[in-house]
């Protein structure tokens, strides 16, 4: 299975659960996510993320 | 055949490197009520965290301005602003003195380039083959140990020793050479005080490093070593300055932390023992077990900042120069954020992350090496000692310490 991975913490977006706590609702598409949003575990920006074999 | 490096020991071999972890570790049995005490004072309170514990002078920041944060929106402000508040500055003392240029004595934009390499070699997707290949070999080591005795000390016996000799394996050290890593790497802390011995274990363990970089260049194999010298992000490797000062840094955080943070989650299991029967019955539940113990006794509680600019939290005024104690435990047992915090209760609601492992850039770079050490560790415990139980004619696992916690023993029973 393939999915979005910040690419410098390992925190993968799934978007059955979104984030929350970064007004992201669950059910949210990649695509959707804004640009200036971060990963909720290290602050890294949308860009730092890679789609990975999880 | 290729004839691995070999480590020499301190000049002076009976040296005790291991006094100086006792003394840094302390005595103190719960640091909680003087926690909870300091977070009603305020998000920002003047002091020195340690010194809330202990009268050991601190030899690196002594004397410097200090105030402790504390509470967690405070502490994760600190941790996501670290324009405002530095490693580079707060480190260069302590850890750079002991590693050199590892990656937690960095500030972006140096930090950012390495730190994204370093990661690649630590996605989940990578360690997670770890977990097979590396750690169920040494846990299985241990265990057989005491497999068949119906009893055992499980900090002795096993926590204390399985996340360091994950190490051992993936650096694929002989057995002999075991506990000269563990002496020089504790050793190397005193650099920082000047001790002759500190310096002497950096350039041992270094020279040490060196060889085996070049050798797992020549021919890389699938462990992490081999991992560090090839990785590449944009065609940039990371340079052996840095890659050494890793290596150095490897036992301290990697094997510490992971050896202390599994005997916190037995302390949680084996004296609730309806939450063992719990994971025992669903070992999905193994994930957030990981997590509730963690945030309920995380091994590291205070971290380290400098206010690189002056600031505020919480309208308290922090000069430039000051050097911020970062009270990681206090955000952890923030009754604002979690309920009735000092209860450790796997089955809590789980909306706001522990920072354990800290959070913002340099939020702990094996994270997901350490959970899929604890996870496989668990599970080989509860597979093989059934009816694993704390040995009632023994004294329960007491968590000890006010900057590094853990129990000093873990006496248990199960069924042969």
């Amino acid at each position: 299975m393939k999915q979005w991975m910040c690419m410098n913490c390992g925190w993968v977006y799934d978007q059955a659960v979104g984030d929350p706590i970064g007004d992201i609702p669950p059910g949210t598409s990649w695509d959707d996510v804004p640009d200036d949003w971060k990963c909720p575990d290290c602050g890294a920006l949308k860009a730092e993320f890679e789609m990975e074999e999880i | 055949m290729i004839t691995l490096p070999k480590l020499e020991d301190l000049s002076d071999p009976t040296f005790n490197a291991f006094e100086m972890e006792r003394m840094s570790t302390g005595r103190c049995p719960d640091p909680y009520p003087r926690i909870h005490e300091l977070m009603q004072q305020g998000s920002v309170v003047e002091g020195v965290y340690r010194n809330q514990f202990t009268d050991v002078p601190d030899v690196q920041h002594g004397g410097l301005p200090q105030m402790m944060v504390l509470g967690y929106d405070a502490v994760l402000h600190v941790l996501t602003h670290p324009e405002i508040f530095t490693n580079r500055e707060a480190f260069l003392p302590s850890l750079g003195v002991s590693f050199g240029e590892s990656v937690s004595v960095m500030d972006a934009p140096d930090h950012t380039r390495y730190r994204r390499i370093f990661q690649k070699a630590f996605l989940p997707q990578v360690v997670s083959k770890w977990g097979e290949t590396v750690v169920d070999p040494v846990v299985h080591r241990l265990m057989d140990a005491f497999i068949g005795t119906g009893k055992a000390d499980l900090i002795e016996q096993f926590t204390h020793h399985y996340p360091f000799q994950v190490i051992y394996a993936q650096l694929e050290l002989e057995p002999e050479q075991g506990p000269i890593f563990h002496k020089l790497a504790i050793a190397q802390l005193l650099s920082s005080i000047g001790a002759p011995q500190g310096r002497e274990a950096s350039i041992k363990l270094g020279n040490f490093f060196a060889e085996l970089l070049a050798q797992r260049r020549a021919r890389p194999g699938t462990d992490l070593v081999s991992h560090l010298a090839t990785v590449e992000s944009d065609g940039e490797r990371l340079p052996d300055i840095v890659l050494i000062s890793f290596l150095r840094q490897l036992m301290n955080a990697g094997g510490d932390t992971t050896f202390r943070g599994t005997s916190a989650l037995l302390t949680g299991l084996l004296t609730k023992t309806d939450q063992l029967k719990a994971v025992q019955e669903d070992r999905t539940l193994i994930a957030q077990a990981i997590d509730e113990a963690l945030r309920w006794e995380g091994p590291v509680t205070s971290t380290l900042r400098y206010a690189s600019q002056d600031t505020e939290i919480d309208g308290v005024t922090i000069p430039k120069g000051t050097f911020i104690n970062l009270v990681l435990a206090s955000a952890n047992r923030d009754p604002r954020k979690f309920e009735n915090p000092d209860k450790f209760d796997i089955f809590r609601d789980r909306k706001h992350r522990s920072l354990a492992f800290a959070s913002g850039p340099h939020l702990c770079i094996g994270q997901h090496l350490a959970r899929v050490e604890m996870t496989r560790a668990m599970n080989a415990l509860l597979d093989n000692l059934p009816n694993l139980r704390l040995d009632p004619d023994m004294p329960p696992p007491q968590m000890i310490g006010h900057i590094l916690r853990s129990p000093e023993h873990m006496h248990v029973r199960f069924d042969g």
